[in-house]
């Protein structure tokens, strides 16, 4: 680290005598990042846990992690967006709960499937935009309106409802239990998909670099011509999309939705979020360590199982697997503090 | 003999980064009842100097003695209680509390029982430390409502509650005007009188040779000489922090005006701008001075539509803007280099190339990202301004301050605008890239552009500038040609003397 600070003397040294200098292009430090350790992690869990129970690594006990993960990747792929724009969205789980009760109603009363899909799509990204839409009117944390729709979502779901189990009998299975070539899960593709449009979005368009820029710093993006609320509703209905298609996947694989359904995911996909390195101040992420995030929730998931651990220790598993996460990018930050400070010695004498 | 009145000894003090060598054998000295200021370009050890004094940093080699005791391994906490405060330019003062109670915090007075905060006795003996001071600092109002100026008060107050008498100031002028400046050295002048140790570091030459004893010069890590104020000038400090003359500190090329290109016609935003009006032509520089709280930057904020005014508008080659948003600014042909750099400016924690080209990808293209381009402009953009960097991916606040206000004016040049402004553009900057940026704003006038400057650097509002337009309390009460205008003229106009005794 302090070496860089050193190249960096030596080129203000030499910079008068070069003529031009092209900067050294971005690359990723791929043994320096997050994402290497959480790889790290997964492999070698799954090693330990092989030579524990030697199913672990089949073809089908992975393909059904895949699986089992598809839902959690889709609603972390949306949950991304928001956390590198500084907002989050806890009413994911009682949005999905809603847009798939909706979904199942319709087709349990004749509607065409399509068309109640796209209601169900529709309705979550409108909740989703509603949750976006009230924390920038009432200049609200969104953690705090999406907190109270969390009750009107899931109310409106049980007043519709009755309460009552909402079950479509087979109809509309293929999205959540076909396999391609047997093996390959559609819903898991899906869950690719989201992640590859979430990394385009973020990556090479201008909504990615307005969604970087009004996490790390509102004001000066504002200055910068950003539209900041614009920015913010904008991925507000991405997110609502995500959710939209995890209650379509889930309603399939299931194959019925109760106002309950979803409960719970939305500590899983921030968690998966934060695990992946996008800290919840936001400006700082990319969906690659939300990809493993959600692998690794996953895989552990899947571990407990396999070394069959008393389910209700699965919960207390997660909750300490983001309480570990947080305190990896705590220890990270406090590095990063004490760096910043020595480079500011060696540059700046003066400040 | 001599130890008696020596407050600070630090000898032959060796700092390695790396392979770097930021300090190389200093030695400095502080006297009971002295200012010692410390002076040197960006980068020449000062900060580390003083952070080693206070604990922050351990250096390689060399000792330390505070009160004729060798002081070893000083941390933070060791060096407070050895009596060294130091007055930061970012205040750690907790907003929410009032003046007594960050005075007194960590160390409450209580009641006897219950054991509750006394604050009646808090504010009294607040009080008596600030009158001590001679300071206009009210002991029972909430930290958050004081001004810049009052808070480096106030941490001279709680310094001095904890009986420090080795006071360390880092810049503390830089964020505050004229009078408050004033009001400061002559607080320092009073800790002096106290017997207490002052250090005294700033990029303002004229305040050390009004309130320093001995200076002490650093360049790039090395000791260049410690003399007492009275033995040299100005020029000699200068040349022995750059080695370059001082006459070429402020000369600038007089550029051909042109039309008038941007007109502001009657700009209101009640009780905070009323009904400003000026014109800027093409190639001229406009300064905008007066004292701080006198509306300039909420002026340029109003212009650029940071802020929405509720009357007023702009006019750019004659077309009507109507300043709505930054975004419709930008468009209609402006750019704002923002005073708070920080806070404003630099977007944390993104790299180079996405802080430069931020204005460039959000106003002038399509949904796309086009990484070649941005690649090509930001390395066009760090050779024309001579950015020192290494890398595209490194973080903004990796760089030094000059470089990352380079970075932020970059931003503007992209793409072509007519009017640029500035907001305390060499704010926090060192001498070479303050030159630089000199020569940029020149530039930027020879291309025909106009340029509004705010300043509260009076040398450079005033050579910098073709005409000074003069802000008070929220009034463009004058607008004077700048060449010839003496400097106490200036400020006279600034405080409103002429006017029947100011306010």
């Amino acid at each position: 680290m302090i070496r860089e600070g050193n190249e960096e003397m030596k080129n203000s040294e030499n910079s008068s005598d070069r003529g031009t200098r092209t900067l050294a292009r971005r690359r990723l430090n791929l043994l320096k990042s997050t994402w290497f350790f959480l790889l790290a992690v997964l492999v070698g869990l799954s090693i330990f846990t092989n030579l524990m129970n030697p199913r672990f690594l089949t073809t089908s006990n992975l393909m059904n992690i895949l699986d089992q993960i598809a839902v959690l990747g889709i609603v972390s792929a949306g949950m991304t967006l928001l956390i590198i724009s500084g907002e989050i969205d806890i009413s994911v789980g009682a949005n999905i709960g809603l847009s798939s009760c909706v979904m199942a109603m319709m087709i349990r009363s004749g509607q065409n499937v399509f068309l109640a899909i796209m209601v169900g799509i529709g309705l979550a990204v409108l909740n989703s935009t509603l949750v976006g839409a009230t924390s920038i009117l009432f200049k609200a944390p969104s953690f705090i309106t999406s907190l109270a729709f969390i009750s009107v979502f899931t109310g409106t779901a049980l007043a519709i409802t009755r309460g009552a189990f909402q079950t479509i009998y087979g109809q509309f299975e293929t999205i959540g239990v076909k396999r391609f070539w047997g093996i390959l899960p559609l819903s898991f593709l899906i869950s690719i998909i989201a992640y590859v449009v979430v990394h385009i979005l973020l990556s090479y368009t201008k909504l990615g670099r307005r969604t970087y820029a009004i996490g790390s710093n509102p004001s000066a993006a504002h200055l910068s011509g950003i539209s900041v609320n614009k920015a913010k509703l904008t991925n507000f209905m991405l997110s609502g999309a995500c959710v939209g298609v995890a209650a379509m996947v889930l309603l399939s694989r299931i194959g019925a939705a109760q106002p309950s359904t979803g409960q719970g995911l939305e500590l899983r996909a921030i968690g998966a979020v934060v695990i992946g390195g996008s800290p919840l101040m936001g400006g700082k992420g990319k969906i690659i360590g939300t990809v493993l995030g959600v692998l690794l929730m996953g895989v552990i998931s899947n571990v407990l199982n396999m070394l069959r651990v008393n389910p209700y220790f699965q919960q207390v598993t997660f909750g300490a697997l983001i309480l570990g996460a947080l305190a990896v990018s705590v220890l990270s930050m406090y590095k990063k503090r004490g760096y910043v400070r020595k480079t500011k010695d060696v540059k700046k004498g003066g400040n | 003999m001599e130890h008696n009145d020596e407050l600070v000894l630090m000898k032959d003090i060796t700092k390695v980064y790396g392979s770097q060598e930021v300090l190389k054998r200093v030695s400095f000295d502080l006297r009971r009842g002295e200012v010692h200021c410390l002076v040197g370009e960006n980068g020449a050890g000062k900060s580390t100097l003083i952070k080693i004094l206070s604990g922050a940093v351990t250096p390689e080699d060399g000792e330390i003695f505070i009160n004729g005791q060798q002081a070893s391994d000083l941390t933070p906490r060791s060096a407070m209680s050895l009596g060294i405060s130091t007055v930061y330019q970012d205040a750690e003062l907790v907003d929410s509390l009032t003046v007594a109670d960050n005075v007194f915090l960590g160390d409450e007075r209580l009641f006897r029982f219950p054991p509750i905060v006394n604050s009646r006795l808090q504010v009294s003996e607040a009080r008596r430390i600030i009158d001590t001071l001679q300071m206009k600092l009210p002991a029972d109002v909430f930290v958050e409502e004081l001004s810049a100026a009052q808070k480096q008060e106030l941490q001279i107050v709680k310094a001095l509650y904890r009986n420090a008498d080795i006071i360390i100031m880092d810049e503390p002028t830089s964020s505050l005007g004229q009078e408050e400046t004033r009001a400061l050295m002559k607080i320092v002048r009073s800790l002096k009188e106290r017997g207490m140790g002052v250090i005294y570091i700033s990029h303002h030459l004229e305040e050390i040779f009004e309130i320093g004893d001995r200076v002490t010069i650093l360049k790039d890590g090395q000791h260049m000489g410690t003399h007492s104020i009275s033995e040299v000038d100005m020029d000699l400090v200068i040349r022995k922090m750059v080695g370059r003359k001082a006459s070429s500190f402020f000369s600038r090329k007089p550029v051909e005006i042109g039309e008038t290109q941007v007109e502001i016609d009657g700009l209101t935003q009640t009780n905070v701008i009323e009904d400003v009006s000026f014109s800027v032509r093409a190639g001229e520089i406009f300064g905008i001075g007066g004292l701080v709280g006198s509306g300039r930057s909420e002026l340029v904020n109003l212009i650029f539509g940071a802020e929405k005014p509720d009357r007023g508008t702009v006019y750019i080659n004659g077309r009507r803007v109507k300043p709505k948003s930054p975004r419709r600014a930008i468009r209609a042909g402006m750019g704002l280099v923002t005073e708070d750099r920080k806070r404003l400016g630099i977007l944390v924690g993104r790299d180079i190339v996405e802080n430069m080209a931020v204005v460039h990808n959000e106003v002038f293209k399509g949904p796309l990202i086009d990484g070649k381009e941005e690649d090509r402009l930001t390395n066009k953009m760090v050779n024309e301004l001579s950015i020192v960097a290494s890398r595209e991916d490194q973080t903004l606040e990796e760089l030094s301050g000059g470089n990352q206000q380079k970075v932020i004016i970059g931003r503007w040049l992209l793409d072509d605008a007519t009017l640029y402004i500035f907001d305390e553009p060499t704010k926090g900057v060192d001498i070479g890239a303050k030159e630089q940026i000199y020569d940029l704003l020149v530039e930027l006038a020879e291309r025909g552009k106009s340029i509004i400057m705010i300043s509260s650097d009076m040398p450079e509002l005033i050579s910098m500038s073709d005409r000074i337009g003069i802000m008070r309390e929220g009034h463009m009460v004058e607008i004077v040609e700048a060449k010839g205008i003496e400097e106490e003229e200036l400020l006279r106009s600034f405080i409103g003397i002429d006017d029947s005794g100011g306010k």
